[in-house]
């Protein structure tokens, strides 16, 4: 709605300023044509020359040849009265143009008309030139105004340009609203689609055409969605059917499994093998449970139990059950450090998922670390996040594994080990915080989780904790 | 009925094989007396003419679910019922426990997670532990006698009583035995509170419990430290 307000301003101000130019303009173009053409009518000035182009000359007239041609192309006739009011010279004089004046006749027609012709005279040394033009060539009006209004009138102009610009001002105003009005669905709709919301703007109006194209728009918009949204469901459907199916048959084989590994008729090494297909199946058991958690945090369809918890009481019970689980703490040695202000924090979240990224966390350290590595988990707060980094002194990830959990969208394809760490960047996004990993200049790696986590008595400022996806997550929200 | 044995159990499972198999874990496990059936049908049957005294139950069967077949049984007798599913979705979870059913095992499982589970929920619907008088342990630790009945610790003829925090944390030390507790759960328990809010008791009640366990409790042999997370107690001899 802002944009529509800026539009309506910059209509209204350019409305306003064509007006002024224009009324400018024909300001101008008037008082140009006015001077042109009254200097042409008016004639005064040739009035004289032709005055000074008549000689006396001992009682007698005469014309100079120029004087000639300029009563010749402006008047039809000329006479010259004398302190009388006879004539006592003329030129081309028409028959009913007397020949004899008196003062009051002479006076009337001074100004105005004589007999119809259209008359300019001049005070020629005692008596008076009269020129006389064709009758109805010349329009004639006498300009008269009171003083003071003349004087006023630079105000009474300056005022009227005003009004003027006011007027078209509100104007432009009454004729913008009304097109912003028609405007106004459309930036509504706009925003809507946005939003990802359905759109439908009725067809009619100023604008029809345009709210038609949104309308379709939206619509395809809508549909795509749909099916995108179809396709994550049966994909994740697809996934939790599978691994249903496995699930009953591979109970049987666990089930035999550890029968037979138990089975004090069977000699030792038949038990041995009997572990390993145990133990084989638990991995697969694993890797299906891996795979529908990925793929439901993958598409938000993984239900958030949220609660609220310690950070650092989750990070210490994590790395306890490592070491509880019988971890060779001489080869991978782990330290847990609780940064300042870090004891105190409490997420709300999914307790069991976040230890899920943590363990999965520790747990990728390990594995890529056969020759043993010391591993440190470190809470601190940071901003409005809490910060849970997982580093280790070992190899550090591999730069294809780095570039794929990197990418902001769907990730490279990932082989197994790199499921735990797809899962961790699900879990985070899911929290609405992100996971992320680099590897250490001094070597080895480090993955951080930023959840986030109000930090008590701290305005919460600097970045706060966004999944480079950008996209609202359904079950962050939950 | 004179233990969880002679408890005759009912097994609804669609899949022959897996009914066979679970047969065969709980024979070995000391039970006797089963029941099988392979559908809702079946199940209802077996139900009304054997009257089982617990039921295993798959949730998906080919003529119905188990969660509406489980409130038909739980309608006519309180026989316990262990869900076995191949789903693992939270919600069936939350389903199957919240109407009422005693576990819920998520497939695959192993052989002895079906046993020890059958056999919790047995023992608390036959043999309640109110009406069992079960003794609590007595330890040694090095050549000392730890006797939680009694609260005491005996060394050499002469014997110190734990006070009731001393008592509590060792009781919780000695059921994760060889395992690290965080302390944050010692907190939990012994002060139902956080650890930020009774770190330096917890300290203070560890080092007077060194000094009556440990021969020399400047350098811990059984109550051990495990840096940054908690305690672990080791080198337990069972009495």
């Amino acid at each position: 709605m802002k944009s529509i307000a800026k539009i309506l301003s910059r209509y209204v101000l350019s409305a306003a300023g064509v007006a002024l130019i224009l009324l400018l303009l024909n300001l101008t173009a008037f008082y140009a044509w006015m001077m042109k053409n009254a200097d042409d009518t008016s004639g005064q000035g040739r009035v004289s020359a032709i005055a000074q182009a008549l000689k006396e000359k001992d009682g007698a007239y005469s014309l100079t040849p120029e004087g000639e041609k300029m009563i010749d192309g402006r008047f039809a006739w000329a006479m010259l009265l004398d302190g009388e009011g006879n004539a006592v010279w003329s030129r081309n004089l028409p028959g009913d143009v007397k020949r004899k004046y008196t003062v009051a006749e002479a006076a009337s027609f001074s100004r105005w008309y004589l007999n119809g012709y259209p008359v300019s005279v001049w005070r020629y040394s005692q008596g008076l030139l009269v020129l006389g033009a064709p009758k109805g060539s010349l329009w004639k009006y006498q300009v008269q105004f009171p003083e003071k209004v003349l004087r006023s009138a630079p105000a009474w102009l300056t005022g009227t340009l005003i009004a003027n610009c006011a007027a078209a001002v509100i104007l432009a105003l009454l004729f913008g609203l009304r097109l912003i009005r028609s405007l106004k669905p459309l930036a509504q709709g706009i925003e809507d689609m946005a939003r990802k919301q359905p759109v439908f703007l009725p067809p009619g109006g100023l604008l029809g055409d345009l709210a038609e194209k949104l309308n379709d728009t939206s619509r395809l918009l809508q549909e795509q969605e749909a099916f995108l949204q179809k396709r994550d469901t049966v994909r994740t459907h697809w996934i939790a059917g599978v691994s249903h199916d496995i699930r009953t048959p591979l109970s049987v084989v666990m089930g035999y499994a550890s029968h037979l590994e138990e089975s004090p008729a069977l000699p030792e090494p038949e038990r041995e093998k009997a572990r390993v297909i145990r133990r084989q199946s638990e991995r697969i058991r694993a890797l299906i449970n891996d795979l529908n958690l990925a793929s439901k945090l993958e598409y938000d369809m993984q239900p958030l139990r949220r609660s609220k918890f310690r950070p650092a009481e989750l990070v210490r019970a994590a790395a306890a059950d490592f070491l509880n689980r019988g971890l060779d703490v001489s080869r991978y040695p782990i330290e847990v450090t609780v940064k300042e202000g870090a004891q105190e924090l409490v997420l709300n979240g999914d307790r069991e998922l976040v230890q899920r990224a943590v363990s999965n966390l520790i747990q990728n350290s390990i594995r890529h670390n056969p020759d043993g590595c010391a591993v440190t988990v470190c809470v601190e707060p940071l901003y409005s996040c809490c910060k849970i980094s997982v580093r280790d002194s070992g190899s550090g990830f591999p730069q294809k594994v780095l570039r794929a959990i990197s990418a902001p969208i769907t990730p490279e394809p990932l082989d197994s080990h790199g499921l735990g760490l797809t899962i961790v960047r699900g879990i985070a996004r899911a929290h609405g915080g992100k996971a992320e990993f680099r590897n250490l200049p001094q070597g080895g790696g480090e993955a951080s989780l930023l959840l986030p986590c109000p930090v008590p008595e701290q305005e919460s400022k600097g970045p706060i904790c966004r999944d480079n996806r950008g996209r609202t997550n359904p079950g962050s929200r939950s | 009925m004179k233990d969880i044995y002679d408890c005759k159990i009912l097994i609804v499972d669609d899949e022959p094989e897996l009914r066979k198999m679970v047969g065969e874990i709980l024979r070995e496990a000391g039970f006797y007396r089963l029941i099988q059936a392979e559908n809702c049908a079946a199940a209802r049957r077996a139900f009304s003419s054997g009257r089982p005294d617990a039921v295993i139950l798959d949730v998906m069967l080919p003529d119905g679910d188990g969660f509406s077949l489980m409130r038909e049984f739980r309608a006519a007798s309180p026989a316990p019922v262990l869900f076995l599913s191949a789903k693992d979705e939270d919600e069936d979870r939350l389903l199957g426990l919240g109407l009422g059913a005693d576990d819920y095992i998520t497939k695959p499982f192993l052989p002895r997670e079906l046993t020890l589970r059958l056999q919790a929920i047995l023992s608390r619907a036959y043999f309640p532990a109110v009406l069992r008088e079960k003794p609590r342990p007595v330890f040694f630790l090095g050549g000392r006698k730890i006797d939680l009945n009694r609260g005491t610790v005996e060394s050499g003829g002469e014997s110190r009583v734990l006070t009731a925090k001393e008592f509590a944390l060792l009781g919780k030390l000695y059921e994760n035995r060889g395992r690290i507790v965080t302390f944050d759960s010692l907190c939990r328990d012994v002060w139902g509170d956080d650890l930020s809010a009774c770190e330096n008791t917890l300290m203070v009640h560890i080092r007077r419990l060194r000094e009556k366990i440990e021969p020399d409790p400047s350098a811990p042999r059984y109550l051990l430290t495990a840096r940054g997370l908690g305690y672990r107690l080791t080198g337990v001899t069972e009495a």
